[in-house]
């Protein structure tokens, strides 16, 4: 596979090195070993020999040693009969081709000291800038860590055409890519190609024309090494630091137009040690596995209107959106908006039509970022008042994303599309309804823009999981009933692989320190049968949250040694939470009331609490008002379970931990509540039903009283007595 | 028996940082114990005060505030050498106020030509301070780096939304940051750890995790200090070893309490005093929470608090 890349590579450097050695000679020659020699006006001597040797060349004396360097790295060439070893020499073939293109452009600069403009712009009569200096440097460089621009492109040879060229540059300028242009195809230069398709070359414009050979191509390299010691704080010398740099921060990629030659190959190779892959437009082979650079190392013939998108993707580089471009305002601002009839326009799902929305994870293949379909008739297209059936159907891609996201990016529907001013959303999956008030039909808005808020919000808020989202938008019924029909099916296998989940399947828990800032040291542990107390954070979320933010506040714990399976004590867990607490909270028991309970921020849902006489336990919901049986409302037990203490026998829970299978599971479970407010018994309803049948008391329900029933023990003991509840002959609780 | 006193064992140590150009430097930070508990642990430099001056003439400074500075309130590098000559600053944090676009809205090149100025006219070290504003403070700390390359100056304020572009840039022309957090020790954290990431050097990091004023929300602010210390100190938290400063100047002499005239508020009593005692206590506290550098306006004020902080130290 890569044979073929790697003999041409160590060609190349061979033949570059020879190169090298005959003008050293005549230069030598004419001037002596003492002349000066350098690019112009920096401190970094020939950056890339500076920086990964550590060597600073000021004489055409100290070159010598360098010469003698590059031989040692080009190995000899590859022989027909070896076929193992290819990579490794082809990388070091490749830096010494840059130690020796740095020397033959150095001489250059002193044979002919007028070849490069030495300046930002192209003059009239030459457009070669040649290497840049430190001024330009700092000021360009400081886009590269600051994101500005995220890298550059460089182009060896020219396109097709100066319309493909144009295009090409456009394409990447809008990426706010760098182009660092160097080498001829045929004849011809991409640097020269811009200029007579009229567009402005420059380092202001981005589109920087380094010099006519591949040789220049040092410049591009020498600029990113020069940028990893001047803002990475590495030291000269420091090649592993200086490449390692390169390769996480500044996404660059080599994208050669035109017939790859040896000497391209060994520049080529020479980018890889940089982490910076070549995406070429001709039919050379590719090397497809990881290794070196982040992922693919050569991709070839992509066509030329897929090539840059192509090439950002084969770097890792994330899109980044500033701004949702719609006629309408957006932002969280507008979420509460209510459309009433008499501004209604338009409106779909809700029961009155069908309605569905979906967002699945495809193949980075299968999507193309930013197409937006509608597939049936738009705003422009219906009457005040009418209807339509919808389905928004989102597709994703991303070298990070899993199908485990895929609910949690569909559950921010809801309010990236409420954002929208003037448009009301409500509910999600199959039962959302939306409607569309007058006054945006007026301004012009369609909902394929809704395609439009969704890809740019995905990227801007979950950039770290997803780099291409494509959205297809539905008002044709038979379109949508098909969607309605897929969505269906996506639902049913989510539901049951979330069911499926437990604690004793997953190896890590996940931490939540949100709320530290309130409660130092409380530490919530979040495991799949148990979702967080705020209920806001189940664990797929917070396994998406660490992808997204990995310094942030959901931190990965492998859970370790389990230590006591009723209680829920693990080794891992134990460690994390004493440190993360500041070894205010020695240990907690995910399971437990009374031995060692977890502790609560404030934003518990729910407060769990013993009520001694019933030997049981009640839970009571913040939405509940009233009086409970432990003598205490909701708003007077939030203050003893809250800011992070440790309360045997109060506890903050989620709605959801209720119906969990682990819900206090060192007390007996759900067999131990006897009371709870009526609305939360009802809002649970559903959840406990296979509960209930589980413990194989599938009227399990009807035995827990409610406020109806009575708000002390006393009055809600004759009732657990009549109804035989099993809590009143389990072991007793203190 | 013997009465001992019970003692805080430590297991961090904040960082030492030097700042300001070579052969002027002053070092903060280093400290092993909370907050002049000398009996537990040492703080080998004690902390520092920084005089602000404005880069233009303050229109809403109470006459008490704005009296020890008549003569060179319209010249702020004259402003900055009195500091240093007649008041004895130990450094000079210069208040780029002008640049906010709700005020003056100077540019960023102008900003930059103040600050040249001044730091061309005072060898002690020097803060620079943008007006807040996200964008604004982007363009005009960028200049600032450039026009004052070599200086080691300590700029800021560093957020969230721009730590990037500045960070960046200060590293590359080798400043100091102040990274600066709204009164919450996990944003403060995570701001460090963004800068880390970001490879600015661990010893060009100050933090400010925001200040208000005695009677204005201090109490939270000093909580949140005290957090941070203790979390550097005693709980191995890396990420917040940093040295504190306290931008508390500004925040004392814009309450109503230290513009009151006496005779609207005889209660209140004498106005100067009261503004000098005012900024002295907000500084005093804190100090007590664990601020290195005090960014303080008035010469009394400040002599108040150096003697404090002399008394503590011994």
């Amino acid at each position: 596979m890569s044979k073929i890349i790697c003999s041409a590579a160590i060609r190349g450097a061979h033949k570059i090195v020879g190169m090298a050695e005959e003008k050293y000679g005549e230069a030598l020659k004419k001037w002596g070993p003492d002349q000066k020699i350098g690019f112009p006006n920096t401190t970094y001597y020939l950056p890339i020999i500076y920086g990964m040797l550590g060597i600073p060349v000021e004489t055409l004396g100290d070159v010598r040693q360098i010469l003698d360097k590059c031989k040692e790295l080009v190995p000899p060439p590859v022989s027909d009969k070896v076929w193992l070893p290819y990579l490794a020499p082809a990388l070091e073939a490749g830096m010494a081709t840059y130690f020796a293109e740095e020397i033959i452009e150095a001489i250059l600069y002193l044979e002919q000291p007028d070849f490069y403009t030495k300046a930002e712009d192209p003059l009239p009569d030459n457009i070669w800038l040649g290497a840049a200096d430190d001024v330009i440097m700092r000021k360009r460089g400081v886009e590269f860590v600051d994101g500005t621009a995220p890298g550059f492109a460089a182009i060896l040879g020219a396109a097709p055409s100066i319309e493909i060229a144009a295009k090409i540059a456009i394409e990447l300028q809008e990426k706010n890519l760098y182009v660092f242009m160097c080498a001829d195809h045929e004849g011809k230069t991409m640097s020269e190609q811009l200029i007579e398709a009229g567009v402005q070359v420059g380092w202001p414009t981005r589109l920087v024309s380094f010099g006519p050979s591949y040789r220049a191509a040092v410049f591009a390299i020498g600029f990113a090494t020069r940028v990893a010691m001047s803002f990475g704080g590495i030291k000269p010398g420091d090649f592993k630091g200086n490449l390692h740099y390169n390769k996480d921060r500044v996404f660059a990629f080599a994208m050669p137009l035109g017939t790859v030659t040896d000497e391209w190959y060994a520049n080529a190779a020479g980018g890889i040690n940089w982490g910076f892959p070549t995406i070429a437009d001709t039919p050379i082979p590719e090397i497809l596995p990881t290794g070196i650079c982040t992922y693919e190392h050569v991709v070839s013939n992509v066509p030329h209107d897929k090539i840059v998108a192509r090439a950002v993707e084969v770097r890792g580089l994330k899109v980044s959106i500033s701004k949702v471009d719609i006629p309408m305002s957006y932002g969280p601002a507008f979420e509460g908006e209510r459309i009433r009839k008499d501004d209604l326009y338009f409106e779909c799902g809700g029961g009155r039509t069908l309605g569905v929305e979906l967002t699945v994870s495809k193949d980075m293949s299968e999507v193309e970022d930013g197409k937006v379909e509608m597939i049936g008739p738009d705003l422009d297209q219906v009457k005040e008042g009418d209807k339509l059936p919808f389905a928004m159907l989102i597709e994703v891609a991303g070298r990070k994303m899993q199908s485990d996201f895929e609910p949690i990016l569909e559950r921010q529907i809801h309010h990236l599309v409420n954002y929208v001013q003037g448009i009301m959303h409500i509910g999600q999956r199959n039962i959302m309804w939306i409607r569309v008030g007058k006054a945006v039909v007026e301004k012009g808005f369609l909902l394929k823009h809704l395609g439009t808020v969704m890809h740019a919000k995905y990227h801007q808020d979950f950039g770290g999981i997803v780099d291409k989202v494509q959205v297809k938008i539905y008002t044709d019924e038979e379109k949508v009933k098909e969607v309605l029909e897929q969505a269906k099916r996506v639902y049913k296998e989510r539901d049951a692989r979330v069911e499926g989940m437990t604690d004793e399947t997953e190896e890590t828990y996940y931490s939540c320190t949100l709320c530290q800032s309130f409660a130092p040291s409380h530490v919530c542990i979040i495991t799949p049968e148990r979702v967080g107390m705020c209920g806001a954070y189940n664990w797929l979320d917070c396994k998406a949250s660490f992808e997204i933010n990995p310094t942030g506040p959901n931190q990965p714990i492998i859970k370790g040694e389990c230590t006591e399976p009723v209680l829920g004590r693990w080794k891992g867990i134990t460690d994390f939470v004493n440190k993360a607490s500041r070894q205010k909270v020695e240990q907690i028991s995910a399971y437990s009331l009374m031995d060692f309970p977890m502790t609560a921020c404030g934003c518990f849902e729910c407060v769990a609490t013993i009520l001694p006489m019933c030997n049981g336990i009640m839970v009571v919901n913040r939405d509940s008002s009233g009086m409970t049986p432990c003598g205490m409302k909701f708003t007077t037990l939030a203050g003893m379970v809250g800011g992070g203490n440790q309360t045997p026998g109060f506890l903050g829970v989620s709605k959801h931990y209720i119906c969990s299978r682990k819900f206090l599971l060192a007390e007996g479970g759900l067999k131990r509540v006897v009371w709870l407010p009526k609305m939360l018994k009802e809002e649970i309803a559903e959840r406990m039903k296979p509960i209930c049948e589980e413990m194989g008391i599938p009227d399990f329900s009807d035995m827990i009283a409610d406020e109806t029933i009575g708000t002390t023990e006393e009055e809600i003991l004759p009732f657990l007595e009549e109804k035989g509840h099993p809590a009143l002959t389990m072991d007793p609780l203190m | 028996m013997t009465f001992e006193v019970p003692k805080v064992s430590y297991t961090g140590k904040i960082r030492e940082i030097p700042l300001g150009r070579e052969g002027n430097t002053v070092i903060v930070g280093g400290e092993s114990c909370y907050p002049f508990h000398l009996f537990e642990g040492e703080m080998p430099h004690p902390p520092k005060i920084a005089m602000e001056v404005y880069d233009s003439e303050p229109e809403d400074w109470p006459d008490t505030a704005l009296e020890p500075f008549a003569d060179v309130i319209k010249d702020t590098a004259a402003w900055a050498r009195k500091c240093v000559d007649t008041y004895g600053a130990e450094m000079i944090a210069l208040q780029l106020a002008s640049t906010d676009p709700n005020d003056k809205d100077i540019s960023a090149d102008e900003a930059a030509k103040i600050t040249k100025e001044v730091s061309d006219a005072v060898d002690v070290p020097m803060i620079v301070l943008g007006c807040g504003n996200v964008e604004k403070d982007t363009d005009v700390l960028k200049a600032v780096c450039e026009v004052c390359e070599g200086r080691d100056l300590i700029i800021g304020p560093v957020v969230e939304g721009n730590y990037r572009a500045i960070g960046a840039t200060a590293i590359g022309y080798k400043h100091t940051v102040v990274a600066s957090t709204p009164i919450d020790i996990n944003l403060a954290k995570q701001l460090n750890i963004l800068l880390g990431n970001l490879n600015v050097p661990d010893e060009k990091i100050i933090i400010d995790p925001s200040t208000g004023a005695l009677g204005y929300g201090l109490e939270y602010c000093y909580s949140v200090m005290e957090r941070i210390r203790m979390a550097a100190l005693i709980q191995e938290d890396e990420r917040l070893q940093f040295p504190i400063i306290s931008n508390l100047a500004r925040e004392v002499w814009k309450t109503k309490e230290v513009k009151v005239p006496e005779s609207e508020a005889p209660l209140l009593g004498d106005m100067k005093k009261r503004g000098i005692l005012i900024e002295a206590l907000t500084a005093q506290c804190v100090l007590l929470a664990g601020a290195d550098i005090l960014v303080m306006r008035h010469p009394e004020a400040i002599s108040l608090v150096k003697e404090s902080i002399k008394d503590l130290m011994t």
